[in-house]
């Protein structure tokens, strides 16, 4: 899996790869957040979120079912913006105030196999 | 909308002079015991959908943390629907061991005693050695099921007191054809935290919090101008239970890019859907028992039922919360976001997923207040808490609360 890039036109991305893209759940991305800087989330946020219509506008090419293996990377790392975006349009912080730290949530889709 | 604070329902429209509620309620271990007998083991306990198991052999397995349960639902052939304490005839194992499944048998992993979908005992490998044991009388121990608007309920007690319908007091026929059904798929999330459960029930009862504790997550979508300290309207009592209507921002667009995007893709649950509103196909809103009062900004109607549960009907699905008491200052909370359907494209996935980091986030900064409110509690230095006249819903939980506890009838 180290070995696995970007798909070359996101290459933008790659500063974000190390932190976001061997994530599997939504948990998981949730405990990244709480331990990144917020100036770290603003980066990724800065870079990522003008450029989302862009980024599923190549993915709608792939059967979400089937994503060859960059893809499926670009995909775990656009992901981390569900939680990144948290802390940078909602909260101002990387972690929600007064709740326990380190914090773990059980999220589970039922009967669906989340990517 | 002329005036809405002649909606606003305050503690004494309803009666409610109860304004000081004993702290030892929240940290006594007396008290918990006496919930698990004189609540837990006699009122109807919801614990999931019908539509968890559509199919004949299909089983769920819960757990009602509370009573220590460990319990199988599973559909028969006959079509009907069952739930059974996970225990073993033989020697008490917990046999189903997956979360869910579709199967016509049980077969315990210990000494494989095998039992039907109905819960029956069906064989018993070397069975001349238990020439004491009746199979017919030793299938799992069966648990009362009863289902209203495709909600699975649970009732512990040897002979329910009341039936379901009699124990939802007329909320059922109020909600009677509420569209749950239209939002069948749900990501559930669950967390434990050291806090009384009634801090998490009483903070679903009340508006009063959401523009303090919800300021940068909730507030600038719900609080509305002419209503800062989101009373509920047209508060409702059934019994125990109760509904309350709360309002929304529609103007609400925040300058926010990621969030915009998410809701060009697919509407938040909470996001009123506009276009379905005029086109009358917008689920809950327009069922006669929710918004009565018609309010153009309608939000949610928040719909409680005792002792553990908050339903949330919103404009593009739906939010079950129940609080599951551990001990006195220890909870599981669970959280189902309920949608029409499963992400069908990576688009909607992610969509999904931000609506369920926000969800959650907001949950927890709940649960982090209760938390900090039971460390409150239990430093001693408060006898009570104090419900103003803007948390009538306290006050009544409280009221119910006390009678069940000593006996009075369900
Ligand atoms: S405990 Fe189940 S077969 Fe022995
Ligand atoms: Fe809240």
């Amino acid at each position: 899996m180290n070995h696995v890039q970007l798909p070359p036109q996101f290459a933008f991305l790659e500063p974000f790869v190390d932190d976001w893209g061997s994530l599997a759940t939504q948990d998981e991305r949730y405990r990244k957040r709480q331990d990144l800087s917020q100036a770290k989330l603003e980066a990724f946020h800065a870079a990522l979120a003008p450029r989302l219509e862009e980024v599923f506008t190549y993915l709608d090419t792939f059967d979400p079912a089937a994503l060859p293996a960059a893809e499926a990377l670009l995909f775990r790392v656009v992901l981390g913006l569900t939680e990144a975006s948290q802390a940078v349009e909602i909260l101002g912080q990387p972690r929600i105030p007064h709740a326990p730290y380190p914090h773990t949530v059980n999220m589970e889709w039922v009967g669906y196999q989340p990517h | 909308m002329a005036d809405i604070s002649k909606h606003m329902t305050k503690a004494c429209d309803m009666s409610l002079g109860n304004a000081f509620v004993p702290v030892e309620y929240y940290t006594s271990p007396d008290y918990f015991r006496r919930e698990q007998d004189m609540i837990f083991r006699r009122a109807w306990l919801m614990v999931g959908r019908m539509d968890e198991v559509p199919e004949p052999g299909d089983y769920i397995v819960r757990e009602v943390p509370t009573l220590k349960a460990n319990v199988v639902i599973a559909r028969g052939k006959d079509g009907q629907v069952r739930a059974f304490h996970n225990a073993c005839s033989h020697r008490g194992v917990a046999l189903v061991c997956q979360p869910r499944g579709n199967t016509m048998t049980f077969r315990c992993p210990y000494h494989a005693w095998l039992y039907r979908i109905d819960g029956s005992l069906s064989a018993i490998p070397g069975e001349q050695d238990f020439p004491h044991v009746d199979k017919a009388a030793n299938g799992l121990a069966g648990i009362h099921l009863d289902t209203w608007g495709g909600f699975i309920f649970l009732n512990f007690a040897q002979e329910p007191e009341v039936s379901l319908s009699q124990f939802l007091a007329g909320l059922d026929v109020m909600l009677d054809g509420a569209p749950f059904e239209q939002f069948p798929f749900c990501i559930r999330v669950t967390d434990e935290i050291d806090c009384n459960w009634k801090n998490l029930v009483n903070a679903f009862n009340e508006g009063y919090h959401v523009a303090v504790l919800h300021n940068k997550t909730l507030r600038p979508a719900v609080v509305p101008k002419d209503n800062p300290h989101l009373h509920y309207l047209d508060v409702k009592q059934f019994g125990p239970h109760s509904t309350g209507t709360v309002q929304r921002n529609f103007d609400y667009n925040p300058d926010a890019p990621a969030l915009t995007w998410v809701y060009a893709q697919m509407l938040p649950t909470s996001a009123p859907d506009l276009d379905a509103i005029k086109q009358g196909r917008a689920g809950f809103h327009d069922h006669p028992g929710i918004n009565r009062l018609k309010i153009e900004n309608f939000g949610t109607e928040t719909i409680t039922v005792f002792p553990n549960i908050s339903i949330q009907p919103l404009a593009n699905g739906y939010l079950f919360y129940q609080f599951w008491p551990i001990s006195e200052r220890r909870m599981r909370t669970e959280v189902r976001i309920y949608s029409r359907h499963a992400p069908r494209t990576l688009r909607e996935e992610y969509a999904m997923a931000s609506t369920l980091a926000a969800t959650r986030d907001v949950v927890v900064e709940d649960m982090a207040m209760s938390r900090l409110q039971q460390i409150g509690m239990e430093s001693g230095g408060k006898t009570h808490q104090q419900f103003g006249q803007n948390e009538p819903l306290l006050r009544m939980f409280t009221r119910d609360y006390e009678a069940y506890l000593a006996g009075a009838a369900m």
